[in-house]
């Protein structure tokens, strides 16, 4: 599958990268492409292009505040989930892909 | 009757300080003043402290001096000079006063749990006490105490008299006792309200018209003046009453016999004292050697027993009124002087975290006093010398124990000024003796009589002029006065003699022949002493001030005669923006951050660096904290402030990049107006220094330290430590903060506590593997084997943020984290890490 994810925490230094890491990781040992963008302390880095949404076939919101510019997203599927789930258990989010 | 109207300047009101200055400047003037507060109504004999401070006055009061007597115009025209010349800078040299720390309100989650009772309050001295509790026994409030006398006006008036000479008596022994310097100034304070003439009048008058006991006048004129110093909104004033108090039982004790405070127990055992209040003597009176903290009521930050208490390291929290009444006798408590807390009954945790605490405080204070014994230099190890700017020998210990590397200005006016004649060569000589030893090896710049007319010498007729400060003054008059300035040529020079080194300036310089003439002087003082056989100075630098744009814009003729310069940047902005100083009404142009004064600046040290000759700076603009990174790269050899602010300018440079500093000079160069370079001050200053995030020292392997709350304490601490936080408490609370948002352990056993905080100088990682795995959040059932915090400045730049993104990805991977929970030793750990952080 082709998965696009937007990860961001509240202070934005450490997690949104962390949780960036284990989902490009997990991703791609899944078998998945993955692109990841990171909402954090330095602003909004390897930003999703439109066309990058549009080819998704889901997208991976790992927030624990608000993500900014979430309406790109509207009409996807979208599997959200807290930056902590996104660290101590990628697969399962993942895993939250198939059912449906 | 001559009548002089003026705002009060001072923030902190007519205090006692300001009112000897005005009292003394009265005095010089031959004519009679008094000082009217047209706010409040009040008056006062301009002779007497105690009268002048009582009249409440504050900060904007619209106040006149009514000068009378003969020669009234003459006197008015000085007192105009001081009102607006020195009156406003009364207060300049003094320690800044800070308004009580009350602390965080926020406290770590640590503090919640036991049985332990924690006050807030706020803090009176800093430092950590722990002991168990004494209760103050205070003697019976002051009117009561003294009895009715039979009412034999001449027998109680001698009485009076009697007591107040025994006081004095004992109060100038204890003062020459060798006493510790806060607690003379405290003496020389009482001795100052005892002479006062306002005070004594009362108490006679008191007497002798209205029939009452010597003791009840004494208590009735206290409570007088102490009654209107409590009413005053100025906190300042408000906490002057201690030392009323505490004057009148010790003239009641001289009455009446020894108090009912001698008959207290002596103090035997380590305890902290607490009492609603304490007067100074009282305190003093304590056996030091137990007495581990206080617990105070309602005290004022700058009433005398608070400064006794701080500089006799005593640490010490004030409580509202209630509190004190809770605490049993022989209960332990916990004096927290840094977050103003009284701690009843401490539970273990408590006593462990603050034992790292008292740990943690050792450390800073070896690190202020080695800071303070070492030659200051940029974070580049480019060195500038700071100095401290003196008024006299007085203040020589002051400098060396604030870390001056030098006397960079030693005013030598004390010796000129209130006599009726000129000072001998005898005693100027033994004045800069007693400096020049005292300085030893240090370098010391001795400047001669800076003297105008605005301070009138009987022995110096200067003749009086419309603008003293831009007439016949300092340099320009001593051709005429030759003999006055070759007395003190040749008292330097013999001064110096030890050492064999002179470092001499002179003011007020415009024109390269004054510069000459003054080296013929100093000729003729040379031959003076080698016919009279008498040892001088073998090395002798003759330099200028630069304070005149004159000099300023002509410094390599000057150089030819002048072997070294020193910005007096007071003058020097006066003279430039054209700017009295003393006028409120143009404070907003009396700015050295115009870009002109720094472009003038900047000529001068280009012009003094070509000419090889050496440059200081000593003006206020040296003390301020904040054009530190400017001066720092204009190209002052030395920075001489005075003496309070030398340990933060130390700290302060050596944060400093010094190619950092030459980019922002060269873009405040480029600005229009003062506020331009203000706001870039503004943002250079709060911005993060750049350098490396992680060190040797930021990495703790086997720490002994078992819950969270004491490695993030511990972490914190470092950081502190190590320079790249301002204040440790204020990380902590935002670590907790965000800690308590969203727990940070991430499972793979690992924490990582981390916050951006305006306290962060420069974002920075710290690593730390406790001994034991320890628990972490609450209800997770992880356990936590390392612990990396994270700590990022306000507005830290992106280049640091990246880094610290990179190595959270890395900790993503197995391998790392395995590397540094297994490494051996912190030199490995810091191997990982700086590999990670680099992409490798």
């Amino acid at each position: 599958m082709k998965i696009v994810a937007v990860t961001a925490c509240p202070t934005g230094i450490a997690h949104t990268y962390m949780a960036a890491e284990q989902l490009e990781k997990t991703g791609r040992k899944l078998g998945h492409g993955i692109r990841v963008e990171t909402q954090g302390a330095m602003g909004i880095e390897n930003a999703l292009s439109a066309k990058d949404i549009k080819e998704a076939d889901a997208v991976i919101m790992a927030a624990d505040i608000a993500v900014q510019n979430s309406e790109r997203f509207t009409g996807k599927k979208i599997i959200e989930t807290s930056v902590q789930e996104a660290i101590k258990h990628p697969e399962a989010v993942f895993g939250r892909l198939g059912k449906d | 009757m001559t009548r002089i109207s003026f705002s009060f300047p001072l923030a902190n009101g007519l205090h006692a300080r300001p009112a000897s200055q005005l009292r003394e400047a009265c005095q010089r003037v031959a004519a009679r003043v008094r000082f009217r507060n047209q706010r409040n109504r009040t008056c006062a004999d301009a002779d007497s402290v105690l009268e002048l401070v009582a009249s409440g006055t504050l900060k904007d009061d619209p106040c006149f001096l009514e000068v009378s007597g003969p020669q009234e115009h003459e006197a008015a025209r000085a007192l105009r000079i001081f009102l607006n010349r020195e009156l406003p800078h009364a207060d300049d040299d003094a320690p800044p006063l800070a308004a009580p720390s009350s602390g965080s309100a926020w406290l770590p989650p640590l503090f919640q749990d036991g049985a332990a009772r924690i006050w807030p309050g706020l803090t009176i001295a800093p430092g950590l006490g722990r002991a168990r509790a004494v209760h103050w026994q205070k003697s019976a409030p002051l009117p009561q105490r003294f009895a009715a006398g039979k009412n034999d006006a001449k027998k109680e008036l001698r009485l009076f008299r009697n007591a107040c000479r025994e006081v004095e008596s004992d109060l100038k022994k204890k003062a020459a006792a060798g006493q510790e310097r806060n607690a003379v100034a405290i003496i020389k304070a009482h001795l100052a309200i005892l002479a006062d003439p306002g005070f004594r009048e009362r108490i006679s008058g008191l007497i002798a018209k209205r029939k009452k006991s010597a003791g009840q006048a004494i208590g009735e004129t206290t409570a007088h003046y102490a009654r209107i110093l409590k009413k005053s909104p100025s906190v300042y004033l408000r906490e002057r009453v201690g030392d009323l108090e505490d004057l009148a039982y010790q003239l009641g004790e001289k009455l009446y016999g020894p108090s009912q405070a001698k008959a207290r127990r002596p103090l035997s055992a380590p305890c902290i004292v607490v009492a609603e209040s304490l007067t100074p003597s009282e305190l003093l009176g304590l056996e030091r050697r137990y007495l581990r903290g206080l617990v105070l009521g309602a005290v004022g930050l700058t009433s005398h027993t608070a400064i006794l208490a701080r500089s006799l390291g005593i640490p010490a929290v004030s409580l509202p009124h209630a509190g004190l009444v809770r605490i049993d006798e022989g209960s332990e408590i916990l004096v927290d002087g840094r977050r103003a807390l009284a701690i009843l009954s401490p539970g273990a945790a408590l006593k462990r975290y603050y034992r790292m605490e008292k740990t943690t405080a050792g450390k800073r204070r070896q690190q202020l006093a080695l800071l303070n014994r070492r030659p200051a230099e940029t974070r580049d190890k480019v060195r500038i010398e700071i100095a401290a700017n003196i008024a006299g020998p007085a203040e020589l210990g002051l400098a060396w124990r604030s870390g001056a590397e030098g006397i960079g200005l030693f005013r030598s006016e004390f010796l000129f000024l209130e006599r009726e004649a000129p000072p001998s060569e005898e005693e100027q000589y033994d004045s800069y003796q007693q400096a020049a030893r005292s300085a030893g090896k240090r370098p010391i710049i001795f400047r001669t009589l800076d003297i105008g007319g605005d301070k009138p010498l009987p022995y110096l007729a200067l003749p009086l002029e419309a603008n003293p400060f831009l007439g016949y003054r300092a340099v320009r008059f001593y051709n005429e006065h030759a003999d006055l300035v070759c007395c003190q040529l040749r008292a330097l020079l013999r001064a110096t003699a030890g050492s064999g080194r002179l470092k001499v300036m002179v003011p007020m310089v415009t024109t390269v022949d004054e510069v000459r003439r003054v080296r013929r002087l100093l000729s003729e003082a040379m031959a003076g002493l080698r016919e009279r056989k008498v040892a001088i100075a073998r090395h002798i630098e003759l330099g200028i001030m630069v304070e005149t744009p004159a000099a300023a814009l002509s410094i390599d003729s000057l150089a030819r005669e002048a072997d070294f310069f020193s910005v007096g940047s007071n003058d020097l902005l006066q003279y430039t923006m054209a700017v009295d100083r003393g006028n409120t009404a143009l404070a907003g142009l009396y700015d050295p951050l115009h870009p002109a004064f720094l472009r003038l600046l900047l000529q001068v040290a280009r012009q003094a660096r070509k000419a090889k000759r050496w440059l200081g700076i000593c003006g206020e603009m040296a003390g301020k904290i904040e054009t530190l990174p400017l001066l720092a790269s204009i190209g002052f050899a030395e920075l001489s402030m005075t003496p309070q602010r030398i340990p933060e300018a130390k700290e302060r440079l050596a944060q400093l990049d010094s190619g950092e500093c030459r980019d922002l000079l060269r873009r405040a160069l480029r600005c229009a107006e003062a506020a331009e370079v203000s706001a870039l001050l503004a943002e250079f200053n709060g911005r993060g220094a750049s350098g490396e995030v992680i060190s040797a020292d930021l990495v703790r392997l086997d720490s002994s330290c078992r819950t969270p709350a004491e490695a993030i304490k511990e972490l914190c601490d470092r950081l502190e430590l190590n320079r790249r936080l301002s204040d440790s408490l204020a990380l902590e609370e935002a670590v907790w903060k965000r800690e308590q948002t969203f727990a940070t352990d991430l499972g793979f056993g690992f924490a990582l506590p981390h916050a951006k905080s305006a306290a962060v100088r420069t974002a920075s990682i710290a690593f730390l593997r406790p001994a034991r795995p320890m628990r972490w959040s609450g209800s997770s059932r992880s356990v936590v084997r390392g612990i990396l915090l994270i700590a990022v400045p306000e507005n830290g730049g992106d280049e640091h943020l990246r880094l610290i993104a990179r190595l959270s990805r890395q900790l993503m991977h197995e391998d790392f984290r395995l590397a540094l929970l297994s490494a051996p030793n912190a030199g490995t750990v810091l191997a990982a890490l700086r590999a990670r952080l680099a992409g490798g």
